[in-house]
Order: structure tokens, then C-alpha cells, then sequence
């Protein structure tokens, strides 16, 4: 269960992104999170893991206060957070198999790291984690060398190396083409289904959120605007939600 | 069509006005400047001066690149002095090998006579030569001209007019008229200046390659300190920090006790001889294997926090030591195993090769030898303070209300008093050395006011600019104060003003070692400030450690870069003498300060996306740098790194002018002589080499970016 109460964070430049947001996600949903562009999805999604402090409000997850967690707290609370990105945020120049087996930085001994060795049963688990997403075979290439779609794969299986119990997704399929979209999604939908993962999942399309999620929160100017079933958002809703002028456009 | 004639808006207007002021403050810079300059277009107009440069010019570009070995041939014909009838010299028939005619074959004194040559060696130089009965001989100038030396033709043939010498009574000798022709023997080879210059040349280079791999790792380590995407998010706890401070000079002294034998005993070891660096090396890779992943399963066999970080810590710092001595050693056994001649049955290019590697590796071997001394202090130092910052950091959280300030009190104002007093004792070198302490005091005040300000006025709950502007002011007067303060009550302006050192009264005498009233002084005002904001800020607060760091780096490097590397060569000069370790070290320096900042701002430009991804999965800082940074900045630092080569033989090849070894001194003598063919020579060395590492770098760096 994953508590958030009056959640704001106000940007050092003053702007307030996030404006006092109250949620509780039990474990095991997809939740997908919408809105217009700079509503503030990014902002909740990187409060959640700390990598933006929140200003005020509290996040507790388990019954561990995030919001409080000292250093090292935090990092055994992130180990078990994955987070896939828009951008994918791979080493471009590392191997796909070094990208993925650094998920697992969290839990080796930090002196293996000065010397950039993994054991060998953690090169057989990001083996096992590349196998899961379907590209095994990339293992020893670049990850500069590999599709958008194949990359963020690589993202999904860097998190799996954490043995995550949530997963946070920023605008996962923001950069790919439709039907690369529908690949990645289902690979999130199997990790929601298959090992029971609580996934937090931002979207820009409402479709990929009514396809996929089980509830979907939408935010606008940083509070929550609507939260509830996606068959809930009907034409007026979604006119609140996206402004007057927006018509929903469907992806397929 | 819309109305063209619109009115001129008022901030149009003051457009113009504003670009004609700016047209007008060029105009009166640049005349000022034409003048500062000495710009006189007639002085490169005289005739005297165009000669001068003419001539120099001609000799740059005619360098005294190869020289020749000559033999010189004689050729003879007999000449009598007034005709007659009687004794006629038979003609020279013609034939294949060199020989001369001259025409006629008698005749007076002072008569213009033609000479002839056939078969001689083409285009080679050639001089006549008349000699009498008595068997001396006169040099003949050439068609009249004040010439001694002419030309012969393509064709290997010549013909010239000389005069028949007036020797008093000589009527009815026979003279006999000589050609000396220079033949050329063998090949072109260099000449002695062209094997001098390569000589320095390749002196050069090693400089440059010297003075760039010495200053690659202390740059690579500095950029990390001087990149702001790093260092900014680093916030430490006040408390913790100060431990960490105050346990600095004792890790140094524990490092330099107990690690640098480690890494002495680790030297021998490698540098002994190949079977025991072998072993070495192999102990210390079981070591590690068998050593590192039980390190967490001490937790289960010593359960007391404090010691089994030490044995951690201990532990650690061994292997570092060990192995950094190891790789020192490894360098000098590469050296000593390849002596000139190993090779030389296999071949001398591979001999040479690894004779010249061997000096590359082995200097690497040695600088680590000459500093690890100092790589076990900080290695010491480093690693106490770090542990002591994490063992306080929890406790020191746990302080009450009172307690938080009276302790922050204590440890800001211990750590003042020895921040100040090293910047006092720095102070104590040199007048405008004093300046140090009324800045870093400056630095110090700038918390002062702020926290004071925030003392009455809370945090807002929601941060805004107004709050921020006013802090921002706060902490600017502050500092500016801090400065004077401490400017005046250390009395720096008159040692300023009269270029001498603060007066030196030893307060206090410790072994021997004084303690300076000045010294004192500084540190009571660093204990004041460093009390009051630490007091102020309590040891939970927390400090900006990683801007503090930043700033200091950044300032130390464009301190450094600022200099130019011809006044460094002169001050090292001073210290090791005339030579290339001169200009190695003053490069060296130089280099650091450039590449720290290059290197630098490739930390700045990389992706921070990876960054946040290997955050968000539970990686330490270490761990992050490794995985996210490291890997982005390696094929830039390559590129740069080449750059600085490629700028670093340019400089060594100047660097020689102030006595920094190299071609410049060369150069430089050669100018002095007035011997500009041979300076010649030197300017084209400098010109190939510098425009071949050019293509190089490049090419690898368009490889790399
Ligand atoms: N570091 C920052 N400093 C100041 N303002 C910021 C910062 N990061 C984001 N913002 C602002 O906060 C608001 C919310 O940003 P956020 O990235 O969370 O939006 P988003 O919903 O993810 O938008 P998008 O769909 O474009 O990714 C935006 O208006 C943005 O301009
Ligand atoms: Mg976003």
C-alpha cells in the first residue's frame, strides 16, 4: 500500500508543481497517470522515490515513511522501486548487459563496483532479466545500437534486476511509435499480472490508459482533477481534463 | 499594402542612439589602442629595415636542413706568356673524361683570354686558377665580375673570361691555367645542425608526453571536485563534517605511519624481480576474491558498528596502498627488464621500442614511488575522516535543541581556528599571500548574517524570491564585512602596501615548531566566525559541502590557468635547474589546471539521465559515478587528453626560451648567433612535428566525439 498525503512540492524557482495531493494505491494496481504537459506527473512520479524532495507532505509505502527515510534508508527503499523513463536513460556507450546488471548496483558490495566486476550469478540474473523482455541476444551490444523500443526493454529489465514490488514509468512510450507502445505496455501489463507488481504508469494517451490500467488519476496545474475507473471518462471529463479545445485521439 | 510610414516608436529611437554611442566608444577603444600600440606605418617602409627582414627571412627559409661531402678536381692547361712562333702548345684533343682549353693559348699581361670546359659535373661550383713558373697560385675572378666561384652549365660545359695575370719578367714562360671543380661525393646527408635539432626534438616530445600523463590523473580527479552537477546536490551534516575536518591531519599522520610502508613493502615486491611481482600480483587478486565478498559476513562475527568499520576500513585502504605500490613497482621492473639491446638480436626498432617504453612506464613507476608517501597520507586522511563522518552523522542527529548549538558552537569554532590558521600560515610566505585569509574569512562570514536572519525568521513553508533575494544580500554584506574585519585586525594593507611579511613573533613554541602571533591572530578570528556559525547553525544543520569544494576547486584551477606556462617554467627554473624537467613540471602544471577544467565541463555537458536512473535503483554515489558518469566521460577525456598533448609539444617547444630544455633552447641560441639558416632548421622541425600530432589529435579526437 503506497499512502501519499498532501503531497506539494514548490520548485526552488518558486513554482508550485504539485499542490497538496492526498492518494492511496494498494498494492498490485495499475494506475495510470494523466494530464496535460507540465501538470505535474513527472514531479509526483520522482517525489514517490525521492528523486526529487518533496517540500511538504509525507509518502509512506508499507508502512515505511519515505519522506523520512536518512540516506541510507532511502537506498534500500529505492532497491525495491524500479522506475523506467522516457528517454529510457541508458549508458549509451555501456553494454546493454552492463546497463542491465547496474540495476542490481543496490544490493553488491560497492568495493566490487571500484573495479567493475559483477559476480557471476548477477550476470546470470540480468541474462534471465534480458530473456524476460525478449532480447537475449543483444546482450553484448550497445545500447546506442539498439531501437527505442528494444531500449526501453533494456530500461524494464535494468528494474527487474532490483526484484521490484512497484514500478514507477514515466511517459514510457512517449517516444515510440504505436505499435512499439503496445509491446512495452503489455510487458508492464505481464509484470502487473505475473508478479503481482504495483505499477505507476504516466501517460499522454488516454487510450494506452483505458487499454491498460485498472484506475487512472489525472492531474491538472498539480492537484487531482479526476481519479477513478477509465470508463468513467466520458467527453466531459475528459474536456476538464485536457482543456476545451482537446479531442481524444485513439492509438491502436 | 500596409502603411509604410509609421510612426518612429520612442524605444526605437533610443535603439539607434544607443548603437551610434556604442559605434562611437569602438571608434575612441581602437584609437587608443592604435596608439598604446606603436603603430607607425613608415618604420616598415625603410629601405634599411626591408633589407634586414629580407635577408633573415631568406635565411629562415633556406635552412640549413643537409649538407654534402665534396672532393675538389684539379683540371690544367698551359698558357705561354707572349706568342711566338717557335713553341706552339698543341691543341687538347677531345675526349671523354674532364679537361679545359684556353684561347687563345698565348698572350700578355692584362689580355682577356676565354676558357673552355668540357665534361665536367653539371651545375657543380668551380674556380680559376692561374699559376706561374713559380708555382704560385692566383685566384682569377671571372668575367670581369668580383666573382671567384662560377657555375658550370647542364650540359657539363662552360666557358669564361679571365685576365692573364702581369707577373714582372715572364716573357716565354709557360703558366699553367687550373680549373678547381667541386665534385659532390656520395649522398646528401643531414647536416649537424638537423641531427641536433632531431636530437631536441624528440626531447621535446617526451616532454610534452611526460608533462601530459603526469597531469592526467590529479586533472581527472580534480574535475570531479570542479563539475557543479556533481558536487551541488553534496550537502553534509555540520557536526559530521567537522569531525571529519578536525580527523583530517590525523588520517594523514596514521596513513603516512602505517600505509606508506605497505605500499613501500608493495613496491619492492613489484619491482624485485618478475617471479615475486608475479606472485604479488596473484596474492593480491586471491585477495581480493576471497577477501572483499566476506567483508558483509563480518557483520554476523563483530557485531560492535565502530570496530568492524575500522577492520573495513583498514582493510580497504591496504589493498589500495598495496596495489598502488604494486603498479609503481610493476613500472620500474618494466623498465629494468628491458635494457637497451634485449632486443637487439630480434631488432633495433623493437629494442628501441621498448627502451622507450620502459622509460614511459618506468617514470610512471617512479612518480608513484616519489609520491606515495604522499598517496598514503591522503589515503589515510580520506578514509578516517569519511569513516568518522558516518559514525557521528547518526548520533550527532540525535542531539537536543541546546546541545545542537552549544556543540556547533565548539566544533565551528575548532574548525575556524584551523582553517584560518592554515590559510595564516600560507599568509606567511609571501605579502600577497595575506590576502588568503580575509577572503576564505569572507567565505566563512557569508553564513554568518543568513543564519542569524533565519534565527528570527523561520523558513518559509513554500520558498519564494523575496526570502531568497534577502539571503542572498544578507549573506553578500556579511562576507564583504567578514573580509574587512579581518583584513584590518591582520593589518594586511600595510604589508601590502609595503611588500613585506606580517611581523613574526612566536607566541607560543611547541617542539621546537612556533606558533605566530599572526598565526594566532587568524585563528582566533577564525574561531569567532567558525563559532558563531556553526553555534548558529548547530551541528544538524547542513553545510554545502559539495559547493564549498566546488568554488574552492574551481577558483584554485583558473588561479593556476591564469598563469602561463613560460612564467612557470621560470620559477621551476629557479628550483631544478636549467633543463627539460623544468619545462616537464612547469607543462605538468599547467595542464592540470587546463585539463581539470576541460575535463570538468564534461562532466557538466553529460547526460544526467542515466544518472537518475542509477539513483533510482538503489546506487550509491560511488556507484553512479562508476556506472553513469565514468562511461559517458571516457572517449571525451581521451580527446582532450590527446589536445593537451598536441598543445603541450607547442608550448615545449617555446618553453625552451626560459631555459625549460627542448628545441626552443636551440632555437633560441641560434637567434642569439644571428644564424637563421640554422634557426631555420629548427622552425621547420617545430613546424612538421606540430602539424603531424595536429592531424593526429585530430583524428582521434574526431574518432572519440
Ligand atoms: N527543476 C524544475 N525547476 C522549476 N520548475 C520545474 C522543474 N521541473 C519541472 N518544473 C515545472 O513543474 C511543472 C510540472 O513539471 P512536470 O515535469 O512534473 O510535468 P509533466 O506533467 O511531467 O509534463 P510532461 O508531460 O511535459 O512531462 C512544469 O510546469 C515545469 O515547468
Ligand atoms: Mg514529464
Amino acid at each position: 500500500m503506497l499512502i501519499i498525503e498532501n503531497l506539494t512540492k514548490v520548485y526552488d524557482n518558486g513554482f508550485m508543481a504539485l499542490d497538496n495531493i492526498s492518494l492511496e494505491i494498494p498494492d498490485g494496481q495499475f494506475v495510470a497517470i494523466i494530464g496535460l504537459s507540465g501538470s505535474g506527473k513527472s514531479t509526483l512520479l520522482r517525489c514517490i522515490n525521492r528523486l526529487i524532495d518533496p517540500t511538504k507532505g509525507r509518502i509512506i509505502w508499507n508502512g515505511l515513511d519515505i519522506t523520512a527515510a536518512t540516506d541510507d534508508e532511502l537506498r534500500q527503499i529505492r532497491r525495491r522501486i524500479g522506475m523506467i523513463f522516457q528517454q529510457f536513460n541508458l549508458v549509451k556507450r555501456s553494454t546493454v548487459l552492463t546497463n542491465v546488471m547496474s540495476g542490481r548496483l543496490g544490493y553488491i558490495n560497492p568495493v566490487y563496483s571500484l573495479f567493475n566486476y559483477f559476480p557471476p550469478k548477477e550476470k546470470a540474473r540480468a541474462m534471465a532479466a534480458l530473456e524476460r523482455v525478449g532480447i537475449p541476444e543483444k546482450a553484448n551490444n550497445r545500447a546506442s545500437a539498439l531501437s527505442g523500443g528494444q531500449q526501453q526493454r533494456v530500461g524494464i529489465a535494468r528494474t527487474l534486476m532490483q526484484e521490484p514490488e512497484m514500478m514507477l514509468a514515466d511517459e514510457p512510450v512517449a517516444s515510440l511509435d504505436p505499435a512499439t507502445s503496445h509491446s512495452v505496455m503489455k510487458y508492464l501489463e505481464l509484470l502487473n499480472q505475473e508478479d503481482k507488481m504495483t505499477i505507476l504508469c504516466s501517460l499522454h494517451f488516454l487510450s494506452l490508459a483505458r487499454a491498460y490500467s485498472h484506475r487512472v488519476i489525472a492531474l491538472k496545474d498539480g492537484k487531482i482533477e479526476f481519479d477513478g475507473h477509465p470508463k468513467d471518462i466520458d467527453n466531459d471529463r475528459f474536456k476538464m481534463i485536457y482543456g476545451e479545445d482537446a479531442v481524444e485521439v485513439e492509438i491502436h | 499594402m500596409m502603411n509604410t510610414k509609421t510612426p518612429m516608436r520612442s524605444n526605437q529611437i533610443l535603439k539607434r542612439i544607443i548603437i551610434l554611442l556604442i559605434i562611437a566608444v569602438v571608434l575612441v577603444v581602437f584609437s587608443y589602442g592604435w596608439t598604446v600600440t606603436d603603430i607607425d606605418l613608415a618604420v616598415p617602409q625603410e629601405p634599411q629595415r626591408q633589407e634586414n627582414v629580407g635577408n633573415a627571412l631568406r635565411e629562415l627559409l633556406s635552412p640549413n636542413v643537409f649538407t654534402q661531402d665534396y672532393e675538389v678536381s684539379a683540371y690544367t692547361t698551359n698558357f705561354r706568356i707572349t706568342c711566338s712562333d717557335s713553341e706552339i702548345i698543341p691543341p687538347t684533343t677531345p675526349s671523354d673524361s674532364p679537361y679545359i682549353v684556353v684561347e687563345p693559348t698565348c698572350g700578355e699581361g692584362d689580355e682577356t683570354v676565354t676558357v673552355f670546359g668540357y665534361n665536367l659535373p653539371a651545375n657543380g661550383l668551380a674556380r680559376m686558377n692561374w699559376i706561374g713558373e713559380d708555382g704560385e697560385r692566383r685566384i682569377r675572378q671571372v668575367n670581369g665580375e668580383n666573382e671567384d666561384n662560377f657555375v658550370v652549365r647542364d650540359d657539363g660545359t662552360f666557358s669564361v673570361q679571365i685576365q692573364v695575370p702581369r707577373i714582372r719578367g715572364t716573357t716565354g714562360e709557360i703558366h699553367t691555367v687550373e680549373l678547381q671543380a667541386r665534385i659532390p661525393v656520395g649522398l646528401p646527408r643531414f647536416s649537424n645542425t638537423t641531427n641536433l635539432v632531431m636530437e631536441k626534438m624528440i626531447e621535446t616530445i617526451f616532454l610534452a608526453l611526460i608533462a601530459t600523463a603526469v597531469s592526467i590523473l590529479p586533472s581527472a580527479i580534480l574535475s570531479f571536485m570542479a563539475a557543479h552537477n556533481l558536487m551541488r546536490p553534496i550537502r553534509a551534516q555540520f557536526g559530521s563534517l567537522m569531525v571529519s575536518f578536525t580527523l583530517l591531519p590525523v588520517g594523514w599522520l596514521l596513513g603516512v605511519l602505517l600505509l606508506y610502508p605497505v605500499g613501500q613493502f608493495a613496491f619492492r615486491l613489484g619491482s624485485e624481480n618478475v617471479l615475486v611481482a608475479f606472485g604479488a600480483v596473484v596474492v593480491v587478486i586471491a585477495g581480493g576474491i576471497v577477501l572483499l565478498p566476506r567483508i558483509n559476513t563480518l557483520k554476523d562475527l563483530i557485531p560492535i558498528v565502530i570496530v568492524r568499520r575500522l577492520l573495513n576500513t583498514a582493510l580497504i585502504t591496504i589493498l589500495i596502498l598495496f596495489i598502488v605500490g604494486l603498479i609503481g613497482g610493476l613500472g620500474e621492473l618494466f623498465r629494468a627488464s628491458f635494457p637497451r639491446g634485449t632486443f637487439a638480436n630480434v631488432s633495433t626498432f623493437i629494442d628501441d621500442i621498448f627502451v622507450y617504453m620502459g622509460a614511459f612506464i618506468g617514470s610512471l613507476g617512479e612518480i608513484i614511488e616519489f609520491t606515495l608517501q604522499v598517496v598514503a597520507g591522503l589515503t589515510g586522511a580520506f578514509a578516517l575522516s569519511s569513516l568518522g563522518t558516518s559514525l557521528a552523522k547518526e548520533p550527532l542527529k540525535k542531539t537536543d535543541t541546546t546541545f545542537n548549538h552549544l556543540l556547533g558552537g565548539i566544533l565551528g569554532a575548532l574548525g575556524g581556528a584551523i582553517l584560518l590558521g592554515m590559510t595564516a600560515t600560507i599568509g606567511l610566505s609571501a605579502a600577497w599571500m595575506g590576502l588568503l585569509t580575509p577572503i576564505v574569512a569572507g567565505a566563512l562570514a557569508t553564513t554568518l548574517l543568513p543564519q542569524a536572519y533565519r534565527w528570527f525568521v523561520p523558513k518559509p513553508e513554500v520558498p519564494n524570491q523575496t526570502d531568497r533575494n534577502i539571503l542572498r544580500v544578507l549573506a553578500w554584506t556579511s562576507g564583504v564585512i567578514g573580509f574587512f574585519v579581518t583584513f584590518t585586525l591582520l593589518n594586511v594593507g600595510q604589508s601590502l602596501v609595503e611588500g613585506m611579511l606580517p611581523a613574526q613573533q612566536p607566541v607560543l613554541t611547541i617542539n621546537g615548531a612556533n606558533l605566530y602571533q599572526y598565526v594566532a591572530f587568524a585563528m582566533g578570528i577564525g574561531a569567532v566566525f567558525g563559532g558563531f556559525a556553526g553555534g548558529l547553525g548547530g551541528v544538524r544543520g547542513t553545510f554545502p559541502f559539495g559547493s564549498a569544494i566546488y568554488n574552492t576547486t574551481r577558483t584554485i584551477l583558473n588561479t593556476l590557468r591564469s598563469i602561463e606556462p613560460l612564467i612557470m617554467g621560470l620559477v621551476f627554473v629557479i628550483w631544478v635547474g636549467i633543463g627539460p624537467f623544468a619545462g616537464v613540471l612547469a607543462l605538468a602544471l599547467h595542464s592540470i589546471a587546463s585539463l581539470g577544467k576541460l575535463y570538468s565541463e564534461q562532466i557538466e555537458s553529460i547526460d544526467a539521465g542515466p544518472i537518475e536512473a542509477l539513483q533510482s535503483t538503489g546506487a550509491n554515489r560511488l556507484q553512479t559515478i562508476m556506472y553513469a558518469v565514468v562511461p559517458q566521460i571516457i572517449p571525451p577525456y581521451i580527446a582532450f587528453t590527446m589536445y593537451r598533448w598536441d598543445i603541450n609539444v607547442r608550448m615545449s617547444t617555446i618553453i625552451g626560451f626560459v631555459g625549460g630544455g627542448g628545441v626552443g633552447f636551440l632555437l633560441q641560441q641560434q637567434i642569439n648567433l644571428l644564424q637563421y639558416r640554422n634557426a631555420g632548421v629548427a622552425v621547420l622541425a617545430i613546424a612538421i612535428v606540430v602539424s603531424i600530432l595536429d592531424y593526429a589529435s585530430a583524428a582521434i579526437r574526431e574518432r572519440y566525439t
